[in-house]
């Protein structure tokens, strides 16, 4: 890591004031004035739960909300108008979305340049586009082509063209916010390398992120908040990540161990799911059991076949062939009813888009697959499903003020566990789980990673597939590692180490090679 | 969980929220803008519109909205689930025609009814048939369905006007459906309309096909994942739709006794503009069925200031069109000032 000291451009650095800060909607108070401030040239880290704030303070800091009180000022220049527009000209402040929202039928140069396009207004010139775009690569030293088409490029790398178009507008400030959720750890790599290069350059970062080994490499400074006040900040180098912890969840955590102290069941019993040679789109010849009351994780990289394993196992997408069993009998879920039916649950990694259901209410979320218990005379009894609701709720602790809110009102973590609520609602054999914990913060983790055990000790199958390596490591009896489609290695846990398993799923065995 | 009566317990759950008071529970609920609208109307219409306050004036109101509403009973479904329906106006026109055949070929009323209704029905089943099994939006669909049906329907009426004469005893007991008064005083056409909208709320707040509508219309992947079958969803909404619409042809005819191929068109952007005024998203997941009835009741009150006045229905037309935009702009104030997402 860089000395600030040594780098002449943080003179032209943003340093950020954010003083007596407040948000309310409606009669929930987001943000409580929070005062905190940002050195030029940093790296400033700012962690919280789900929920806590956090979203809110950097959708103020991208002018993309305004706050109800408080004060920001850049560089000694205090906002006036919260716009994201605003903020970048004469404050040079960019978010880096999770959501990354570009052109995609434009080349990576044009959406890199987009507004400020070099040349006559209405007829900006091509050439110098794609110059510019490519001097913008080289200094953050990524090297892609600029005339590529961004719908081709994977999420990490249309990552990085965000980044690039935030400098392309001079940002002095990013906002970087929850950057590596959708990364693998060798793209997260990449990122960092380029967060380096943003450094040297001079720019000031705001990281968001709930992931602690990252934030201690890369930050100088960690703030947290928790239920929207700021409750502490340390230099990054006088601070241990259980203190950081400790404050995240205003509480101490259970130690992590949530795995399985009694020895993994033994294999002589019938497996609650075993396949032989099943395939079907982005995987193939896929042999896997999974015995009652154990956890089996599913590593690989992003595009090993991992995700569409699971969905293929629960019939949301067709499998062309091999055999599939279910406590012994002949499986095969031809639609997700088939596998509800079935008692198999399926936790979707896409939140957002697959999992939740937008418009509804916690409770309808919640109750949607036991609708048809709650009928009488083809009428739903409401108030019964209002109980149901509010027994699953309390029961997953989701935090809620009435499960008669919109579920979008909910944090992620607490969304998370509304719809296990839901799975749970089936009395699932079989639980198909994928990325249980993206987007999830460290207190709901460790409850989520609890609720796992206790029901795979009450004889569930668990199949989780997941990115985060330390999250397998902790949660699973058994390590299954894909790659291209295939298994390409099974690790009890007691011998799982990331390196072991990283080293199989990026393996020499069928991945397209890499320098 | 919700209010916690034990603080102590929960030291790190946020302070909870105070209950909502009735009026903030109001100005939550999807209808509210509308029915604030409404009312402003309302007042409006007595001030400035004579002979406005009045049982017969608001019967007569009821009565002209009365197809339009049932119309858009069928309409809301459709766009919960985040589909449309253009051909609605079309398909009335072929409800009326169908039964203005049957009628004239001396078949009892009630089958006659009956058949126009059933006309509806398979043409509504097409539109979702189509929508779900070539997998485009319906916009394209029910956009092409409105020619379509609208043809077949002129194919069908042969170009020439079809009047029912009222010396026939079945005619006249037929028009009892569109001209005639329960208890001497409802209109028998308003009466059907309320039916279908209570027993169309009812299937969409209290079935099981009401929530699946919902959650199609949200995300229908994630429904989808929940096992839903979520074409079934979308090609019943299509289905209820066109009968609905049928339905609506039916009572036009039994309330005119005249029917041509051309008969309807245009009553689908109506239907539409109510069920939107009403508060559904054009993205699906969000509407209600009293929100829709605000809206038909809504389009129907304006109109009838504007008669009153004398003014021309050319100038109801810029008003009705008027009235949507500003009427969506105005829910999205509302919901951005009350904090709802």
């Amino acid at each position: 890591m860089t000395s600030p000291a040594t780098i002449t451009a943080s003179t032209t650095a943003a340093a950020v004031e954010v003083t007596g800060l407040s948000k309310h909607f409606g009669s929930v108070r987001a943000l409580q004035d929070v005062t905190l401030s940002v050195p030029a040239g940093s790296l400033t880290a700012v962690m919280g739960e789900n929920g806590a704030g956090k979203s809110t303070l950097m959708k103020i800091l991208a002018g993309l909300d305004s706050p109800t009180t408080g004060t920001v000022r850049v560089d000694g220049d205090e906002v006036r108008r919260f716009d994201p527009a605003n903020l970048l000209s004469r404050h040079r402040v960019a978010l880096v979305p999770q959501e990354l929202a570009l052109a995609q039928d434009r080349t990576v140069a044009e959406n890199i340049m987009l507004g400020v396009e070099p040349g006559s207004r209405p007829f900006p010139h091509r050439r110098r586009i794609d110059e510019r775009a490519a001097e913008l690569l080289d200094r953050l030293a990524v090297r892609l082509d600029p005339r590529r088409s961004v719908r081709d490029l994977d999420a990490a790398t249309q990552q990085l063209v965000v980044i690039a178009r935030s400098l392309a507008r001079e940002a002095r400030l990013m906002i970087l916010d929850e950057p590596t959720s959708i990364l693998s750890p060798a793209e997260s790599e990449r990122l960092f390398e380029v967060i380096h290069s943003l450094r040297a350059d001079g720019v000031t970062m705001l990281y968001v992120s709930h992931r602690m080994p990252e934030v201690f490499a890369l930050s100088q400074h960690i703030h947290v908040l928790r239920d929207g006040r700021h409750v502490g900040h340390w230099p990054t180098v006088e601070v241990s990540p259980d203190t950081v912890v400790a404050a995240m969840v205003g509480r101490e955590l259970a130690a992590e161990s949530a795995r399985h102290d009694t020895p993994a069941p033994t294999a002589t019993a019938t497996p609650r799911l075993r396949t032989r040679g099943i395939r079907g789109t982005g995987f193939t010849d896929v042999d896997l059991d999974v015995a009652p009351g154990e956890v089996v994780g599913v590593a690989g990289l992003p595009d090993s076949g991992r995700i569409e394993l699971l969905r293929g196992i629960f019939g949301a997408d067709p499998i062309s062939g091999g055999e599939l069993q279910l406590d012994g009998r002949t499986f095969t879920a031809k639609t997700p009813r088939d596998a509800i039916d079935a008692q198999v649950a399926y936790l979707p990694g896409e939140r957002r888009q697959q999992g939740i259901l937008p418009t509804m209410s916690v409770a309808d979320n919640v109750n949607i697959l036991t609708l048809g218990r709650r009928q009488r005379f083809g009428l739903l009894r409401r108030r019964a499903l209002r109980r149901d609701a509010d027994k699953r709720a309390r029961e997953l602790r989701v935090k809620t003020s009435s499960t008669s809110q919109g579920i979008t009102q909910l944090s992620g973590g607490n969304q998370q566990k509304a719809l296990l609520a839901r799975w749970l609602s089936i009395e699932p054999r079989l639980m198909l789980l994928d990325e249980p914990t993206r987007g999830v913060d460290v207190g709901a983790k460790a409850e989520i990673y609890r609720l796992f055990r206790s029901l795979a000790d009450a004889g569930v199958a668990i199949l989780v597939s997941s990115s985060d390596l330390p999250e397998l490591l902790t949660i699973s009896d058994r390590i299954v590692v894909m790659a291209a489609g295939r298994v390409v290695g099974v690790i009890p846990a007691s011998e799982a180490t990331e390196e072991k398993v990283m080293a199989l799923a990026t393996g020499a065995h069928t991945m397209k090679e890499k320098a | 969980m919700a209010q916690m009566t034990a603080p102590a317990a929960a030291p790190k759950a946020p302070a909870a929220d105070p209950r909502p008071s009735l009026f903030q529970r109001f100005l939550h609920a999807r209808e509210a803008s509308t029915f604030l609208a409404l009312v402003v109307l309302f007042a409006l219409g007595t001030l400035i519109a004579p002979g406005f306050l009045g049982t017969n004036n608001f019967l007569t109101v009821g009565q002209q909205i009365a197809q339009i509403g049932i119309m858009a009973i069928g309409v809301t479904f459709v766009i919960i689930n985040a589909e449309i329906d253009l051909s609605v106006g079309s398909i009335y026109g072929l409800g009326a025609v169908v039964a203005g055949l049957l009628m004239t070929s001396d078949v009892a009323w009630p089958l006659a009814a009956l058949g126009g209704i059933a006309a509806g029905a398979v043409a509504g089943l097409l539109n979702g048939l189509m929508t779900v099994g070539f997998g485009i939006p319906s916009f394209i669909v029910t956009l092409g369905t409105l020619s379509v049906y609208r043809g077949v329907t002129l194919l069908l009426s042969g170009g020439s006007p079809i009047s029912l004469s009222s010396s026939d005893p079945n005619v006249a007991e037929f028009n009892l459906l569109g001209q005639g008064k329960l208890f001497g005083l409802l209109p028998m056409q308003l009466v059907i309309f309320a039916l279908v909208a209570a027993l169309g709320a009812i299937v969409l707040s209290r079935s099981r096909y009401g929530f699946n509508t919902y959650a199609v219309g949200g995300s229908a992947e994630a429904a989808r994942l929940c096992g839903i079958n979520t074409a079934r969803v979308k090609i019943t909404a299509f289905t209820l739709s066109g009968t609905l619409a049928g339905l609506a042809g039916v009572l036009g005819l039994s309330f005119l006794s005249y029917v041509q191929g051309v008969t309807g068109t245009g009553m689908e952007l109506v239907a539409i503009s109510a069920v939107i005024i009403g508060g559904a998203a054009l993205f699906g997941g969000s509407g209600t069925m009293l929100g829709t009835v605000i809206g038909v009741a809504f389009i129907g009150v304006l109109q009838n200031i504007l008669n009153l006045r004398g003014i021309s229905s050319f100038w109801q037309t810029v008003a009705t069109g008027g009235v949507i935009v500003l009427a969506v702009a105005a829910d999205n104030w509302l919901r951005r000032r009350s904090g709802r997402r």
